[in-house]
């Protein structure tokens, strides 16, 4: 099949999942998807990922159509450059599909906090598809791509993929490029990948990683190479850590989790249980880290370089800033902004910030201890502690929405890779599990889902 | 610790974010619920330790110190709201107290 025909099949199914009412793109064209098809059947060599569509979260940077990240802020900005990670999946041969919605800034876990309306979760309507990259995980889930990009700062592909149904990855914190991937927590900021299954998802992590020039923050390793297909998983350790099993989790995640235990055990894989004491913390500790660096990040929308410009009433400079961020930032954004900027300011750094960086330290010695020599290979944990939730549940009250990353955001606080498999479901509703490895330990870690994806048949129901 | 109002209308000043004033009584709110929760974090002993832990390679790599062009696909020109002989315009800065 030719590029131009994936193509052709690819623009059918972006506007039936339009006319669906999904709200999962934000930009694409029947022209941009025709010229990366001319530019793929005009390659000499067919790439590792030739005419592979793929759609990526409107917070990455392309030249040829809009970046927004979901914000009134940006509406129409088109960037000088593209993204690393973009570039080198069309060096590969892929072709960019469409933007996807996502919440504003990539703050959120529900993708209802993006300007341009909230997106629906494929398998239900009424629910929503998690966040913040929402709009790519829908993609997937419905058929329209194969593989999309997304973002990770505390979980915001893992958990899209669980409430999806699909495959999400997390790679290590340095090992594919941040250059124009737009920052929100730069310690924590990772693109990350969905594909429909671990296939599709270790191909297109196997081209973008890599050392970068561009980015200082990228590690100085080959890029990944996947591992072969696993056939037995005898003399591997997995961990089950206790902090992440609590009495009270939604009986069908633990049903999921419980099916996926015994099919380990199965394969060959010793399985037992292990702590993560300062996990507890994950939570409190990402909601001070990753506003505090957005604080700082987003600064930089004010209304003069790029963007959109609102002019306040006093007609001054400082006017023009309150004006722009006030009425171009929405909700969730301004309120993450207000209190990234209280946990800094003098007198509260110290009670929050500096406290908050040490009980990090906590959360990655936790995982070095259990991930190191003498202790397990890898961890499995629920993905999320409940199925997707209904859209508007939790949107009054963000202490709540934060919540729903309780599982995901610990293993961004210590860089490691972690990825979601969909192990079942309940009622209808996906279940995921998570896998998390030691830093740089992908291959491995990807090799283990691809044998328990063609093993547990995650579409059946658990209970 | 309960946050005031003006406590917030002096954090959105130093973020200089606009809020009005029939905005700020669930902004409050919600702040004071977030700062409550977050506040967990005393439990963990002021004593603590662990290894500073910085994500990423252990030490900036460093490259040659040379200038090459970087080469834009458009102009700030072509970004920015208002823009005129290679500088970006903005309004006056105006008198020291209305900053």
């Amino acid at each position: 099949m030719t590029a131009a025909a994936i193509a052709r099949e690819v623009g059918a199914q972006l506007a039936k999942a339009d006319s669906a009412g999904l709200n999962a793109t934000l930009h694409w064209s029947t022209e941009c998807l025709e010229a990366e098809a001319r530019r793929v059947d005009g390659m000499n060599t067919p790439g590792a990922l030739h005419a592979l569509p793929i759609a990526v979260k409107d917070n990455i940077v392309t030249i040829e159509e809009p970046t927004t990240c979901g914000s009134r802020i940006l509406e129409g900005y088109l960037s000088p450059y593209t993204a690393t990670a973009v570039r080198r999946l069309r060096a590969a041969g892929a072709m960019v599909a469409c933007k996807a919605n996502l919440d504003e800034f990539a703050m959120g876990s529900s993708t209802e906090h993006s300007a341009y309306g909230r997106v629906k979760n494929p398998l239900a309507h009424d629910r929503v598809p998690g966040g913040s990259s929402g709009g790519s995980a829908a993609l997937v889930a419905a058929d329209v791509v194969p593989a999309a990009l997304g973002s990770e700062t505390g979980g915001s592909v893992r958990q899209p993929a669980s409430f999806c149904g699909v495959v999400g990855v997390k790679p290590t914190y340095g090992r594919v490029s941040r250059y124009g991937l737009v920052a929100f927590g730069s310690s924590l900021d990772c693109i990350s990948v969905f594909g429909k299954t671990v296939d599709e998802a270790t191909r297109v992590l196997a081209v973008m990683s890599g050392p970068d020039p561009l980015d200082a923050t990228t590690v100085d390793r080959p890029p990944m190479k996947p591992a072969p297909a696993m056939a037995s998983l005898q003399g591997l350790k997995v961990g089950l850590p206790r902090e992440y099993f609590p009495t009270d989790l939604h009986p069908g995640v633990r049903a999921g989790l419980d099916r996926t235990v015994a099919v380990l055990r199965d394969l060959g894989a010793t399985v037992s249980e292990v702590s993560l004491p300062h996990s507890k913390y994950a939570v409190p500790t990402y909601y001070i880290i990753a506003p505090a660096e957005a604080a700082a990040n987003l600064a930089r929308y004010d209304g003069v370089r790029y963007g959109v410009r609102k002019v306040g009433p006093e007609g001054n400079i400082g006017a023009l800033y309150r004006a722009t961020r006030g009425s171009g930032f929405g909700a969730e954004v301004r309120r993450r902004i207000l209190i990234g900027t209280y946990v800094l300011s003098a007198g509260y750094y110290d009670a929050y910030y500096r406290k908050a960086q040490t009980v990090r330290a906590l959360i990655a010695q936790d995982f070095q201890r259990v991930l190191g020599s003498n202790g397990v290979d890898l961890l499995l944990t629920p993905t999320t502690p409940t199925p997707a939730f209904k859209a508007g549940e939790k949107t009054e009250d963000p202490v709540q929405m934060y919540l729903a990353d309780i599982f995901v955001c610990a293993i961004s606080l210590a860089g490691l890779p972690a990825l979601s498999l969909p192990v079942g479901r309940d009622q209808g509703l996906p279940i995921g599990a998570q896998l998390i490895a030691a830093a740089f330990d992908e291959p491995r870690l990807l090799a283990v889902a691809g044998l328990l994806e063609r093993s547990l048949h995650g579409t059946e129901e658990v209970r | 610790m309960t946050i005031g109002s003006d406590q917030v209308k002096h954090v959105a000043r130093l973020a200089e974010i606009g809020v009005e004033e029939n905005e700020l009584p669930r902004l409050v709110e919600q702040f004071n619920r977030i700062v409550d929760y977050v506040a967990q974090l005393d439990e963990v002993p002021a004593d603590a330790q662990a290894q500073p832990f910085l994500a990423g390679p252990e030490a900036t790599p460093l490259r040659e110190d040379v200038v090459s062009p970087v080469r834009l696909a458009r102009p700030p020109a072509a970004m920015a709201p208002e823009f005129a002989d290679g500088f970006f315009l903005v309004p006056r800065h105006g008198a020291m107290e209305d900053l």
